[in-house]
């Protein structure tokens, strides 16, 4: 991590835990740059996160307050904090298969209740930190510890299920892009209620090594050769868009 | 009757069996009372048995249920005729809606009819309030809280659209039970 | 000290609440400003009274999507400064295990209210039990220990829930108030006192909210927002919130000091009623509304001359063990009526030295005095 982003760190963080190749560690980065950007204080943040790889990214790393909660429920936990004490800054920090599969329920609920929170979903399109099984974000035919012969089922569209809950703001990056996924972490928190991004942040130890993504930086060029913007997509055939993910924002707080 | 009145008022639900019995209730602890209600009902709203169940006394109530009813105030038949079988045979005042119940023939307990649905239909146009007709008429006969305190009970719980109706009903019910005792 | 009397929000009389009335009642004088529940009977006119109630103390009332993320946001509330608490029955407990494992290992204090239905599964929704009593100290995984209350009136409905935000915030645990549908519907004369004396979180900026060489093991606890940079987590962590999930030392330390907080001030904790037994040839051990009915047939045999007493448990958890033992020791047979199939009896079993004899119902209604009178002259006859 770049040494001018250090005193968002716990003095005590010496370093990540992630794998070589995570995304999360440049996810981590692009958080904290945003924060920076905006002069934020990490005195009013709190990071609310569940089970996970990606809910290491705020505990115990950043020097705020942390929850680091149950699997699938940090959502709820953040309502309540908010919810009790509005001045906070809520920002919850978890995984596709924390947020979007075991907590569903929550991620729909407080959307709908257009809850001010900020949630950001590290989605790796698989269970990294239990070994690699088949996610609810798994493309069609992923090779996983539970799908050796390929994923039968569809993934979900994680910015329309929260789109069809009501939220406000919805936006996909990937790590691979920057500078807009800091623009979208900014405007998440600039954006009064429930916002909403998802990150495609590659997992190379458990989903890269399976599907044929040799090494990191494979998984990396993926990525970035299978993300168009929304824009670029409205003039891509059906045939072209098969393996695109579409990038952008899908609803951008009324503003 | 001793200190402690057991009072347990049945009939079918929608009749007003437990708003009775809770006006009741509050009308003894407006009497400085103590004072253990219970319901029981079916699972349906409308229609199915329900009984209401109200314990009085001046001192702490250890056991907060009816373990044997003073009174019976009963609204239905089916009502009338599960809850017969329990009272005590000598103590027990039964008072019962005349349209609704056709009373056995009973050794012992003493038995009275009162016109409260009857009343309820033609003196007020609304059978509803036949439960409060009844519980005045209760009230009148027996002196188990004051008349004050149920209608100060009926002005705090009774929502105001029907408080003057409840409060015309008490009182036709009180003066029915006067005339009768 | 860190009690503090407040004036009570509710003008002090006479009332005529129902159990579950008066639980909202007593969370409000308690300073509850946070509830979160999901719907189930027959606990739910506590969180119907809370609705209204909330928006005269500026209380947050949130109705949650399911119970599980009921407990959670009780805990991020409290957390974030607030007495908080959920009410809910057998089904809504079972999905609240999970939760109340993290708040025990998080030590964070906050109240669950039972009001036990007949189980299991959905069993009878609106039929009394008392059957979660075990589950309330076993329910979640791994080795914790709370704080379970049992009221016997709507009278202790409000004390006991005043009590248990006391205590919870006294002992940083979860407490539960393991009422039942016969408690919660009953509607009795109530007196709400013009001064309630609550508990106030202790707070020390800067020390460890995990850690502590007090004697008495309870850490300080500060709140979100106050500048300490928290680091909550359920997972195994040391003094300052920080995981530790390989290192034995610091694993066994944490589960022994979360539970012998409570073991070691059991003394404090843990409130029963006595009649009779200095006498006594057969002791009750009753709780709950079951100990209504028992204290009424001991009193119809008391005036036979039947040498009848009654010991009532207002705390089930910690367990009363040593008055068990010493009862156990002085009287012939200790008579337990429960409506389970035998929970608590088991427990005073362990440390009774006489002969325990379980008198059980599970058929959805209360135990009436009669049967207890009449199983209790059988054994009085057969000694």
């Amino acid at each position: 991590m770049a040494r001018d982003l250090e005193e968002y760190l716990r003095p005590e963080v010496k370093s990540t835990p992630f794998c070589p190749g995570c995304g999360h560690g440049t996810l981590m980065n692009l958080i904290l740059r945003a924060i920076d950007e905006l002069k934020v204080s990490m005195d009013e943040m709190l990071f609310v996160s569940g089970i996970g790889c990606a809910a290491w990214i705020p505990s115990p790393n950043f020097n705020a307050d942390t929850l680091h909660t149950l699997h699938g429920r940090a959502i709820a936990f953040a309502t309540g904090a908010k919810m009790f004490n509005p001045k906070l800054k809520v920002m919850v920090i978890s995984g596709d298969g924390d947020l979007t599969s075991i907590g569903g329920n929550h991620l729909i609920h407080a959307a709908r209740r257009n809850i001010d929170l900020t949630v950001i979903c590290a989605n790796n399109m698989i269970y990294g930190m239990t070994g690699g099984q088949v996610a609810s974000t798994s493309p069609l035919g992923a090779i996983s510890s539970t799908t050796m012969e390929g994923n039968i089922y569809r993934p979900f569209d994680l910015c329309k299920l929260v789109l069809g809950a009501g939220a406000p703001y919805v936006a996909r990056y990937s790590v691979t892009q920057p500078l807009s996924l800091v623009g979208a972490i900014k405007k998440s928190l600039t954006t009064h209620g429930f916002t909403f991004i998802e990150v495609l942040s590659p997992c190379h130890t458990q989903f890269g090594r399976r599907n044929r993504y040799d090494s990191p930086s494979d998984m990396l060029k993926m990525l970035m050769e299978n993300c168009v913007s929304k824009e670029q997509a409205e003039h891509l055939s059906k045939e072209e868009l098969k393996d695109k993910i579409i990038t952008g924002e899908f609803s951008d707080g009324g503003a | 009757m001793g200190e402690l009145k057991q009072i347990r008022i049945c009939g079918f639900g929608g009749q007003g069996v437990i708003l009775a019995g809770t006006i009741l209730g509050y009308a003894a602890i407006n009497d400085g009372k103590w004072v253990s209600g219970s319901n029981a009902y079916g699972a349906q709203a409308r229609g199915g048995s329900a009984r209401s169940e109200v314990v009085i006394s001046k001192e702490p109530i250890k056991f907060p249920h009816v373990i044997e009813s003073d009174i019976l105030i009963a609204l239905s038949q089916s009502a009338y005729d599960e809850y017969i079988k329990n009272v005590a045979e000598e103590d027990t005042l039964v008072i019962y809606d005349d349209l609704m119940v056709n009373p056995h023939n009973l050794r012992g307990a003493k038995q009275i009819g009162v016109p409260a649905t009857n009343t309820a239909i033609h003196e007020l146009n609304r059978k509803q309030v036949a439960n409060i007709i009844i519980l005045g008429a209760s009230v009148a006969i027996t002196g188990i809280v004051s008349k004050q305190a149920l209608v100060s009970s009926i002005t705090e719980n009774v929502e105001e659209r029907f408080r003057e109706l409840n409060l015309k009903a008490l009182e036709i019910g009180y003066n029915l039970g006067e005339e009768i005792k | 000290m860190k009690f503090e009397e407040i004036a009570s929000t509710l003008p002090p009389r006479t009332y005529y609440f129902s159990g579950n009335e008066a639980v909202a009642e007593g969370a409000i004088a308690a300073n509850c400003r946070y509830y979160a529940g999901y719907p189930i009977t027959p606990s739910s006119e506590i969180m119907e009274r809370i609705s209204i109630r909330f928006k005269d103390v500026n209380g947050v009332f949130m109705q949650m999507e399911d119970e599980l993320a009921s407990i959670c946001s009780v805990i991020g509330a409290v957390w974030a400064g607030a007495k908080a608490m959920t009410a809910t029955s057998g089904p809504g407990f079972s999905l609240m295990q999970e939760g109340i494992g993290y708040a025990a290992l998080t030590e964070t204090p906050l109240v669950i209210v039972n009001i036990q239905r007949a189980g299991p599964g959905t069993g009878q929704a609106t039929r009394v039990a008392s059957g979660d009593l075990m589950q309330a100290k076993w329910g979640s995984h791994g080795d914790y220990h709370i704080i379970a209350l049992s009221p016997w009136s709507v009278q202790e409905m409000y004390d006991q829930t005043i009590e248990a935000f006391n205590l919870a915030e006294q002992y940083r645990v979860p407490v539960f108030i393991m009422g039942d549908e016969a408690t919660g519907h009953l509607r009795e004369r109530i007196e709400v006192k013009a001064k309630v004396k609550v508990f106030n979180r202790i707070k020390k900026l800067g020390a460890p909210p995990f850690g502590t060489d007090q004697v008495d093991g309870i850490p300080p606890m500060p709140a979100f927002g106050e500048g300490e940079k928290l680091l909550v987590t359920g997972s195994t962590h040391n003094e300052f919130g920080f995981r530790k999930t390989d290192d034995p030392l610091v694993h066994s330390k944490l589960v022994n000091r979360i539970n012998n907080k409570i073991l070691n001030n059991q003394e404090r904790i843990i409130k029963t009623e006595s009649y009779h037994l200095d006498d006594a040839e057969v002791i009750v051990v009753s709780y709950g509304f079951t100990a209504r009915s028992s204290l009424y047939a001991m009193d119809e045999l008391r005036k036979e001359g039947k040498k009848v007493g009654l010991l009532r448990l207002k705390t089930i958890w910690p367990f009363a063990d040593r008055i068990i033992h010493q009862i156990g020791g002085k009287a012939k047979k200790i008579f337990v009526p429960e409506m389970n199939r035998g929970q608590i009896i088991g427990e005073i079993m362990k440390y009774a030295a006489c002969e325990v004899i379980p008198y059980n119902q599970t058929d959805g209604e209360i135990i009436h005095p009669h049967q207890i009178i009449r199983e209790l002259r059988y054994l009085l006859n057969n000694m």
